[in-house]
């Protein structure tokens, strides 16, 4: 599909193929990026073809390195594409200030993919506020066809104003699909050559630097405003709706589609109007002056902070001679929740109320009795370490031996599968968790309070590509600053949480071509951290090593825990046991027991049979780990291995 | 058909749940509608509940969510979520087409919850809706042979119900572009299964 | 006696800095663990009712009942608790011990005691890297690389607890009152058992007055050197007041007040300095380093020691009631002073709470009421 040459053609597309298909069809080259939902899928997606269409697909180290390595191709020429999460940019954004100000040459495009809601995230962040920081366009595709047109049409507008752009797209248009006529393919396979040897000055063949920078910032904020010229034409930025609308829906992204489904709804397209951007910074203020000179009552429809609401109210301070009194709607006066994502509800809710429009999603007395209903009779799923997962045996040792320690040690966590450890699922092990990296900086600055009294024992969790990422810089630190903490890296080999990315531990790369792997024990080792290893599937030895580290060892050191991800194509569906429970053996709950298997430690392949009063083995969901075996305390789980 | 038509496809994860939306949805595109799935799937790999909305159109795209208590049809590929789904989209007059095969959540495998008998849960759902169909999906797939096939006869039964525009042509191009030759004979069969399975649900 | 769960356990016991390491809930079940002597809890354990509240030597413990299970009498008011007679007591050369820190009455009674039968095995309590753990010994010749003083709270009841897992039915026990405590707890109440069988042939107590945090004490110790080359731990009688401790080819002489810091919050609502639940209770004869005082307490104690003594495994002699005047002493004043730390804490006999002893009103009244505080 991706390569489909059906131009004209009309395919259902999910919004983060049509993103990768707008950048074939402007004929990217370079393209990297770090794993993170929603965003995923557009580097796969490229990478999956990128042997046929000669692209250079990379899934790098971290988003700032990700930024770089797209950099590079824009500096040699090359159109290139980087992709991140909305946390991502904040990684990026050093080397953002300083490319914004340098500027670029080939066509490069930044597409952080934000998630409204935190639906696959831990935190709610904004992407689109660095579009403004950095001084760049943004770019906000309002449904699947733009969100391939857009992309394309942002590499043109990159190379017009010699600066990296910013597309932003959000969960509900890259994990979303809709109908996207395809365009024609740009198949021409551009030479690079990277040019230096021009005047200090001239942006396109001297250096590509950030000095002097009184004079890049002046060049910086003149392509900003040739931007501005384009945006007012655009034929992204639509309104439709009557001459004089009763009231003026401004919105951008998926909140446009929410929007017009409202008045849709409402039956209300004849009082109200949308005014639709798809360039949302740096506003085009004439079309706006227009728009809100033709209103008296503006809602501003986004998510998830108020930023076009904010934008917007500036530039209507700064005409409000020409535009006259206005009210406005939005996050500010509470119209429009100020958390979480949007949806038709909200929309329909906010426009019912101004307009004074009655509407009944769903009537009273259905709703009580729908909830009663699935509260009572759908029993919630929560969230799990699959059967076989590495973690839960990690958890159990680290847990058990922290208790053990009798000492009050912690753990700290961060991003990826192993964060759900702050859940049952991991025992409640984790007790802070934040951005990818942090829960090893972080127990680098507890390691070091014990002057203050904190004799608790300090332990991070860092996954193998989260190592990678930014572990890396906080256990260099703990080592050089003689911080009094452990860090477990849970090492699964892959970046299983989003889908089984590579990274530099794994010799290969995003396309599957075999590349050199980076050890992580000798890295740590060469960090100078005393490291060790154990297999989480030996809960006994694992308990005790961790033990032994946290009382006899002193300083920064190291546990690496090795044990594929049981989602890993190399053990999907390969059983390493048989396992099975002797119903004579187990004692169910009573006391000396009391479902230890199925209450605490909680795999989704042990199940209770409460007419029996046993445990049993799902034999369909094990994946035959075998670890259950070793925790039951009365030898009443078996495992024989499989013969293969 | 009203216009547009809401569905929505629900289950757990690894159900194969976008691949079930993605059928549909193609094969709709394909008689000439304007659809829109929106999918939420970010628990997916770990026992959440996954859903996908369609909305279908002649007219032209629509937000990948439906409003509250607008659903037309609920899919459910697992039976305890098409009340879940009932309480937030649902309607009197939603139809609902339900597997009966429970994937049980962690909170029931481990004895801490309860998972209904199926009756208690057809009771229940009639309560919110005056047309619930349950049919046996994944027992008649594993004996087509496997238990994957469970999502082609609930599309087939979706079709079954009458109440979209799709034909058996336009659901076989979709599933030729997708599964080799030799297994679009097996799919065709489960989804005119399916459609059978639709007319003649489990009685209660 | 009312049994409860873990819930009460780890908030009334193990929060609440009652625990005493003895290990009684430890070896049960996969939540209880024990680790340099120190009882943890791993995760929870929804349980209303468990054999870890039933044992407990600090949750529930219903003196008169425990009593009446095993002297056939209420709990008594005395202070040495029921008991037959009292002898001094020390090994006797056909006990065959080579070298014994005290008198060796403990070890020359359950070599007799195996020898002849009367136990199939002994729990008892080694030195592991400075730590006390349990220990069975299944052979008699075994008994004496487990002896001497430790100090150090160790969680030997864990071990019985063992001993009962892999089928032992006629169990020798050395305990401190604490962990005998726990085992009257374990004989007095048992959960759910239909034909309890009592596992325990010989309960053997011993005196004490404190024991301490272990892996403080260990601590301690190893800055004095290795741990595995200590030859002589020991208090000498007051009023040296201190400890002597001697390493390699070194000696330490350690005031006690440094000693006392160790001791544990649990051992001051200690009530008893006998262990008054055993068959027999062993102690030191202050001022006397190769004499015991024994309590006999049980129609079985009194037969084994007897036999032991015909034997020439063990050697006694009267004691006159002026030497015992001490101990009594020090024996009902550490009665005082525990029951009234558990009363001020409104844990003896509470109501509507979770009491740590129950004990008949006026039983309680004449030991407040009885003996002056000596010493």
């Amino acid at each position: 599909m991706l390569l489909s040459k059906s131009e004209g053609k009309e395919f259902l597309l999910m919004g983060n193929q049509a993103i990768a298909r707008g950048a074939l069809e402007a004929g990217v080259s370079v393209a990297a990026g770090y794993p993170g939902t929603p965003s995923s899928e557009i580097i796969e997606n490229l990478a999956a073809v990128a042997p046929d269409a000669d692209l250079y697909v990379e899934w790098s180290v971290n988003e700032k390195v990700s930024l770089e390595v797209a950099a590079a191709g824009s500096f040699a020429g090359l159109r290139s594409l980087c992709v991140m999460k909305q946390n991502g940019v904040n990684v990026a954004s050093d080397f953002l200030l300083h490319l914004v100000l340098s500027g670029t040459r080939g066509g490069m495009v930044l597409i952080p993919c934000d998630d409204p809601g935190a639906i696959s995230s831990v935190n709610e962040g904004e992407s689109r506020y660095f579009a403004r920081l950095m001084e760049i366009p943004l770019l906000e595709p309002g449904d699947f066809q733009e969100a391939k047109d857009m992309t394309k049409w942002a590499f043109e507008l990159s190379e017009e104003i010699s600066n990296v752009v910013m597309l932003r797209s959000v969960t509900r248009l890259s994990h979303a699909s809709g109908n996207v006529k395809l365009g024609e393919l740009n198949r021409a396979k551009p030479s690079a050559k990277f040019n230096f040897s021009g005047n200090l000055l001239d942006a396109k063949t001297g250096p590509v630097i950030t000095a002097p920078v009184p004079f890049r910032h002046t060049q910086q904020q003149a392509k900003l405003k040739k931007a501005i010229d384009l945006f007012e034409r655009s034929p992204f930025n639509r309104y439709e709706g009557p001459e004089n609308p009763e009231l003026l829906i401004i919105t951008s992204s998926a909140c446009y589609l929410y929007s017009r489904e409202a008045l849709r709804v409402l039956d209300a397209e004849k009082r109200a109007g949308i005014l639709k951007l798809g360039t949302t910074w740096p506003l085009p203020p004439e079309l706006l002056k227009k728009h809100l000179a033709a209103a008296d009552k503006i809602l501003i429809v986004e998510e998830v902070l108020p930023f076009l609401e904010e934008n917007i109210k500036i530039l209507a301070m700064e005409n409000i001679d020409s535009i006259g009194k206005i009210k406005f709607f939005g996050k500010n006066n509470g119209t429009i929740p100020s958390v979480n994502e949007m949806n038709p509800d909200h929309v329909i809710k906010a426009v019912s109320s101004i307009l004074n429009i009655p509407y009944t999603g769903m009537p009273e007395e259905y709703e009580k009795s729908g909830q009663i209903l699935s509260f009572t009779k759908s029993p919630n799923r929560e969230l799990t370490f699959c059967p076989g997962c590495p973690h839960r045996a990690s958890y159990w040792s680290i847990n058990r031996a922290l208790t053990l320690n009798g000492k009050n040690g912690f753990v700290c966590g961060d991003i990826g599968c192993y964060t759900m450890a702050i859940l049952p699922a991991g025992f409640g092990t984790i007790k802070t968790a934040h951005s990818m990296g942090s829960g090893t900086g972080v127990a680098s600055g507890f390691g070091k309070l014990k002057s203050f009294g904190l004799n608790q024992p300090v332990v991070s969790v860092c996954g193998d590509s989260t190592f990678f990422h930014a572990g890396m810089p906080a256990l260099v630190n703990a080592v050089h600053n003689g911080s009094d903490m452990l860090l477990v890296i849970l090492d699964n080999s892959g970046t299983a949480m989003t889908g089984f990315q590579p990274h530099p531990g794994i010799p290969s790369d995003a396309a599957g071509n075999k590349l050199p792997s980076v050890d992580i024990e000798s890295v740590c080792r060469s960090i100078g951290a005393k490291t060790f290893t154990t297999d989480p599937f030996n809960i006994s030895e694992t308990e005790k090593k961790v033990l032994d580290i946290i009382e006899n060892e002193t300083g920064a050191r190291v546990l690496i825990m090795r044990q594929g991800c049981a989602l890993s194509p190399e053990k999907k569906g390969k059983k390493k046991y048989n396992v099975s429970v002797d119903s004579n053996i187990c004692k169910g709950t009573d006391c000396g027991c009391n479902r230890l298997c199925t209450r605490v430690f909680r795999c989704p392949g042990l199940v209770w049979n409460s007419s029996t009063g046993k445990a049993v083995i799902d034999e369909i969901i094990c994946a035959g780990c075998g670890v259950c075996a070793d925790i039951c305390p009365s030898g009443a789980i078996k495992r024989s291995e499989v013969m293969s | 058909m009203i216009d547009p038509f809401n569905i929505i496809i629900t289950g757990v994860g690894g159900q194969g749940n976008v691949l079930a939306a993605r059928m549909l949805g193609n094969t709709l595109t394909k008689a000439g509608y304007y659809v829109t799935i929106g999918e939420t799937f970010g628990a997916s790999q770990r026992g959440g509940s996954v859903m996908s909305h369609l909305r279908v159109s002649k007219e032209s795209s629509w937000s990948p969510q439906i409003p509250k208590g607008k659903a037309h049809l609920i899919i459910a590929l697992e039976p305890i979520e098409s009340l879940r789904v009932l309480a937030a989209y649902g309607n009197r007059d939603v139809k609902v087409v339900s597997n009966t095969r429970p994937i049980y959540p962690v909170g029931v495998i481990c004895g801490d919850l309860a998972y209904p008998s199926l009756p208690d849960l057809n009771t229940a759902v009639a309560q919110l809706c005056d047309d619930a169909r349950f049919i046996n999906a994944t027992e008649e797939a594993v004996a087509l042979g496997h238990p994957i096939l469970s999502n082609v006869i609930m599309v087939g039964a979706a079709a079954g119900l009458g109440l979209l525009p799709i034909d058996d042509e336009s659901f076989k191009s979709v599933i030729s572009e997708n599964v080799p030759e030799s297994k679009i004979d097996i799919n065709m069969k489960a989804y005119r299964k399916g459609k059978e399975m639709a007319v003649d649900p489990v009685k209660f | 006696m009312q049994v409860k769960g873990s819930k009460e356990i780890r908030a009334g016991v193990l929060d609440s800095g009652l625990c005493t390491g003895c290990g009684a809930c430890v070896s049960l079940c996969p939540y209880y663990a024990t680790h340099k002597g120190k009882t943890v809890m791993h995760f929870s354990c929804t349980r209303d009712e468990g054999r870890c509240h039933a044992h407990c030597p600090r949750a529930e413990v219903n003196l008169d009942m425990l009593s009446s299970v095993i002297f056939g009498e209420e709990y008594s008011a005395e202070p040495f608790g029921s008991y037959i007679s009292i002898y001094t007591a020390r090994a006797g050369d056909k006990a065959g011990l080579s070298s014994f820190q005290t008198a060796g009455t403990v070890s020359a009674l359950m070599k007799f005691s195996m020898e002849k039968g009367y136990i199939d095995s002994a729990v008892l309590t080694k030195n592991d890297n400075g730590f006390g753990v349990p220990v069975i010994v299944n052979d008699p010749s075994g008994i004496e690389k487990a002896s001497g003083s430790r100090y150090s709270v160790s969680p030997s009841v864990k071990g019985v607890n063992e001993a009962i897992n892999s089928g032992r039915k006629k169990i020798g026990t050395v305990s401190t009152p604490c962990q005998t405590l726990a085992i009257a707890q374990m004989r007095g109440n048992p959960v759910k058992q239909e034909n309890f069988i009592d596992p325990i042939a010989l309960s053997v107590g011993l005196f004490c007055t404190w024991a301490l945090r272990a892996s403080d004490f260990t601590d301690l110790l190893k800055s004095m050197g290795d741990v595995s080359t200590i030859r002589k731990l020991d208090i000498p009688p007051p009023p040296s007041s201190v400890m002597e401790i001697e390493t390699g080819n070194k000696s330490y002489i350690i005031p006690l007040e440094e000693i006392r810091k160790l001791v544990p919050e649990a051992c001051s609502y200690c009530h008893d300095m006998t262990a008054e639940f055993a068959d027999i209770s062993v102690g030191v004869f202050e001022g006397r380093n190769k004499q015991n005082i024994a309590i006999i307490r049980t129609e079985r104690g009194r037969k084994i020691f007897d036999e032991a003594v015909n034997a020439g495994y063990l050697i006694r002699e009267e004691i006159s009631s002026k030497d015992i005047a001490p101990l009594a002493a020090a024996s009902i004043n550490k009665k005082k002073k525990g029951l009234a730390k558990l009363a001020d804490a409104e844990l003896v006999n509470s109501e509507g709470k979770d009491a740590v002893i129950r004990i008949k009103k006026s039983t309680l009244e004449s030991i407040f009421k009885g003996g002056a505080l000596c010493c």
